[in-house]
């Protein structure tokens, strides 16, 4: 046992000199990247420790958490919140039982509903208008809900844009190009004021499903792409497989290619995702006061002013772990996939 | 299916669609008169009346919206050109230091890369302005012997003067796309297949001219067209400009929707001024990507 | 004895001139094996991908288990002869992204709509009689081609056809894996199933077939019984083409 890792501490030391200093040069740049780590290392941690003021992280975690939601209400976006973070330790590290595995899924769209009927009230729960929601809480509920609004209009798109119908190809290519053209918060500013003046009189939309249908209606585009690419790259073997056992069009769509093209197109799909995490962030500057919206109106109050640098650390703080938990959880789905179909 | 099955379904949904327009535009115009504004383009030419504090072309508060309008495009222009040079530059120093010999140097650049693209541009930008530059007290500027000058009102170098929005905007963009730009790099130069690797150090060629003479060459028909869907976003992500108060052409048209209440017209304008970017970009990268090929002679 | 396929001047061309099929006309009676040889390019994949409806063709009839087609390719009658004719190809075509029982139960469960239940105990049969009952959960990349291609067999018998189609199904092959396919094959017709077979197999044309039909661009050059074309054949070309076929040997 000793002896082996000698041998790997030798084997290691070796391979440092022949890749940090194989020669003057690359030793003197080693040497002073060093010098420049440990230099921003001993600030960064001096920063850290006794300069920076914690105050307005740490005195304002449930605004951070859940906005203005009312302080005796709070339990309930906390119930949920911390029933997805038990749903993302579940799905990663929980027991490999057949039936769990298989109603996981249904668990994860199922924490859609119970979000919304939480954040929402009624049913025995004091309702709660939306403009009460906020911080962490709606940042999710947008990406979520944009998310599994967007996927299924994304797989739509990509198939128009692949069928063999010449009107239905164009409209949706137009679609597609048009929406990947356009910055995304000009779709959200104009989706805050375009949808309104599209519905009827007297029926109106509150400014959070606005926002989740313009994320919607852009992302998909995004998606459709992505979808397309994994259509595009399944063999057409495939397809004539399915014709000699005599599947119709749509039963081939259903149970062979999109299957396949969601597979091939999952790592693509995960950057969307959680690039639509980190976008709803724009909705800061239209209105909306989630995550860095509140980070904004902290920022504001004369109590806390100056005091930037605490604050945005701490804002980069939560987004890099969200975003590093859904990519993780992403790299788990594939693996899972891949184990079961090696060489996919 | 029958092709008179198709048009037939073609037809129906032609119908379907001209059906939800109809619905949708005849929402619009009850709305619209309800509101009293119509839809029409001669307000572009009444006087815009609100100030620009940067403008490359003259311009006071008694011009046309129009001119407004067209002096944000050049203000977009000119950061998204500015931080695209930046951003390449940038963005290839850390491909280069990823794929490198030199372990520490992938290290950190790998580290700066997640930390980069974890966190939201949005953010990245008011750190840079309100830390970078606002952050510098009034009194606090650097100084180098009146060439260089550092305050929070920006930059002068020599005759030259760069506001602290157009900074920070530049800094942020470029600093964001970089780490993209890295990532399409490493994957050009992984791309190449190792043998050429092999090849060229089996023929005596040092690091550096190997990786310029025989990598790169290969690499460069994988890297452009990332490069150029890095710079698409790039356009795309400058219109966050509104959040360090630089007028570009979506603050205007931001501005002006706000002041005029023409938000259909805006969102037509705006949409146009991106169509126009996007084909400058598409077309410059074209005309590179055919010299390149032209220039290699082969495929 | 009954007609399974009937083929009447079956012409289809790709561009002027050439043509991918040219004016065949064949006869497969039910239980019988047709073994289709020539060089490649000579249309035998094109004519026996027209029997389930892959290809079209521009001239001529056909009739599959009594159900007639012509030229206009009409949807429906396709889709009623898919239904009864399975077909195996040379690379295999399983379904990566299911498992080797879920690839034989889909067209049970979705195009017969049989019970999940009887689908999946047919097809755990199916297995059990090629001898991969245990690579049931496994997924195709996980098997060797021999094995791939049996369950592609399993995968075509599931829907009980009345007429197995075979397109090269032993050229994606390793030369050691080859025998456990021919064997497969052997035993079906052993079975009395209908089947018509591309494959350049003498030893399988020789054992197995009750007809060989030889092809050049397009058109057929001879059909013999497989004693007379093996040892004498009729047409200079076909004595050309086994000749060359056993100088690669």
């Amino acid at each position: 046992m000793f002896n082996i890792n000698i041998n790997s501490i030798i084997i290691c030391f070796k391979h440092l000199r022949k890749t940090l200093f194989s020669n003057l040069f690359n030793t003197v740049i080693t040497f002073l990247i060093i010098l420049f780590i440990g230099v921003a290392c001993f600030y960064t941690f001096e920063w850290l420790i006794f300069k920076a003021n914690w105050k307005a992280v740490i005195s304002n975690l449930p605004l951070y958490a859940f906005g203005s939601f009312p302080p005796k209400e709070q339990w309930r976006p906390a119930i949920w919140i911390i029933s997805l973070l038990l749903l993302s330790i579940f799905t990663l590290c929980g027991p490999d039982w057949k039936w769990l595995r298989k109603n996981l899924p249904i668990a994860w769209v199922g924490s859609i509903p119970l979000g919304l009927y939480l954040l929402y009230g009624g049913l025995g729960l004091s309702p709660i208008m939306s403009r009460h929601w906020g911080g962490l809480t709606l940042t999710i509920l947008l990406t979520v809900c944009s998310s599994l609004l967007s996927l299924p209009l994304g797989i739509v798109l990509a198939l128009c844009r692949q069928s063999s119908l010449p009107l239905i190809k164009k409209l949706s290519s137009i679609y597609i190009d048009v929406m990947r053209a356009i910055p995304l918060i000009a779709v959200l500013f104009f989706g805050q004021l375009l949808i309104p003046l599209f519905l009827p009189v007297g029926i109106e939309i509150d400014r959070v499903w606005r926002a989740i249908f313009a994320f919607t209606l852009f992302v998909s585009a995004y998606i459709a792409e992505d979808i397309r690419g994994g259509l595009q790259s399944i063999p057409y073997t495939q397809t004539e497989a399915a014709n000699s056992l005599g599947l119709n069009q749509y039963q081939i769509i259903q149970l062979i290619l999109i299957p396949q093209a969601l597979r091939i197109a999952l790592p693509a799909l995960t950057n969307q995702f959680i690039g639509l995490f980190q976008n709803t962030s724009l909705m800061a500057i239209l209105g909306l006061v989630e995550l860095l919206g509140v980070g904004r109106s902290i920022l504001a109050n004369p109590e806390f002013i100056g005091q930037y640098i605490e604050v945005y650390v701490w804002l980069a703080s939560v987004y890099w772990m969200v975003c590093t938990i859904m990519a993780v959880l992403a790299r788990h789905l594939e693996q899972r996939m891949t184990i079961n179909q090696a060489n996919f | 299916m029958k092709t008179n099955q198709k048009i037939l379904l073609q037809f129906g949904i032609c119908i379907f669609l001209f059906i939800l327009i109809g619905i949708l535009i005849n929402n619009l115009t009850i709305n619209l008169l309800r509101t009293g504004l119509g839809f029409n383009f001669s307000w572009l030419f009444k006087p815009a009346s609100f100030a620009l504090a940067e403008h490359p072309l003259p311009y006071t508060s008694s011009d046309s919206y129009a001119w407004a309008l067209f002096i944000g495009w050049l203000n977009s222009l000119k950061v998204i050109v500015s931080s695209l040079i930046l951003a390449t530059f940038l963005g290839t120093l850390i491909g280069f230091a990823r794929t490198g010999k030199n372990s520490l140097l992938g290290l950190i650049s790998a580290g700066y890369i997640t930390v980069i693209r974890q966190t939201p541009l949005l953010l990245q930008l008011m750190f840079w302005y309100f830390v970078g530059f606002l952050g510098l007290k009034d009194n606090m500027f650097i100084q180098i012997k009146n060439i260089f000058n550092l305050s929070n009102q920006g930059i002068e170098f020599s005759g030259l003067t760069f506001s602290s929005e157009f900074l920070a905007l530049l800094i942020g963009l470029s600093i964001f796309t970089s780490a993209y730009i890295a990532e399409v790099i490493r994957g050009g130069i992984l791309s190449v297949p190792r043998g050429q690797w092999e090849a060229f150090r089996s023929l005596g060629l040092s690091e550096s001219k190997g990786l310029i003479r025989i990598i790169i060459p290969q690499a460069l028909p994988a890297i452009i067209p990332g490069l150029t869907s890095q710079y698409l976003n790039l356009a795309k992500n400058s219109t966050l400009a509104i959040a360090v108060g630089y007028s570009d052409i979506y603050a205007i048209n931001d501005t002006i929707t706000n002041q005029t209440g023409r938000a259909i017209e805006c969102f037509i304008i705006l949409l146009f001024s991106f169509l126009l970017l996007n084909l400058l970009i598409t077309n410059t990268m074209e005309i590179i990507n055919r010299l390149i090929l032209k220039s290699q002679k082969y495929s | 004895m009954e007609p399974i396929v009937i083929a009447k001047n079956l012409t289809k061309s790709y561009t002027k001139g050439l043509r991918a099929l040219d004016n065949v006309s064949l006869t497969v009676d039910q239980g019988k094996v047709l073994v289709v040889m020539g060089p490649s390019g000579s249309g035998k994949s094109t004519l026996i991908r027209t029997f389930n409806g892959l290809e079209t063709f521009d001239k001529g009839e056909l009739d599959i288990l009594g159900i007639k087609v012509d030229s206009s390719h009409d949807e429906r009658k396709i889709q009623k002869i898919r239904r009864r004719v399975g077909m195996v190809f040379q690379q295999f075509n399983l379904f990566p992204h299911l498992s080797i029982l879920e690839n034989i139960t889909l067209a049970p469960v979705h195009v017969q709509k049989r019970r999940q239940i009887e689908a999946e105990e047919y097809g755990m049969y199916l297995l059990s009689q090629m001898g991969i009952d245990s690579h049931a959960k496994k997924y195709p990349s996980q098997l060797s081609g021999g094995e791939q291609q049996r369950v592609a067999i399993a995968r075509a018998l599931a829907l009980k056809p009345e007429l197995l189609l075979f397109d090269e199904p032993t050229s994606a092959l390793d030369p050691e894996r080859i025998n456990e396919v021919l064997d497969e094959m052997r035993r079906l017709a052993e079975q009395g199933m209908t089947m018509v077979v591309v494959t350049h197999e003498i030893g399988f044309a020789k054992d197995v077939s009750d007809q060989v039909l030889f092809m050049d661009s397009g058109k057929v050059i001879e059909t013999s019984p497989p004693n007379i074309f093996f040892s004498n054949a009729r047409h200079e070309r076909s004595r050309k083409f086994l000749n060359q076929l056993d100088k690669h040997k």
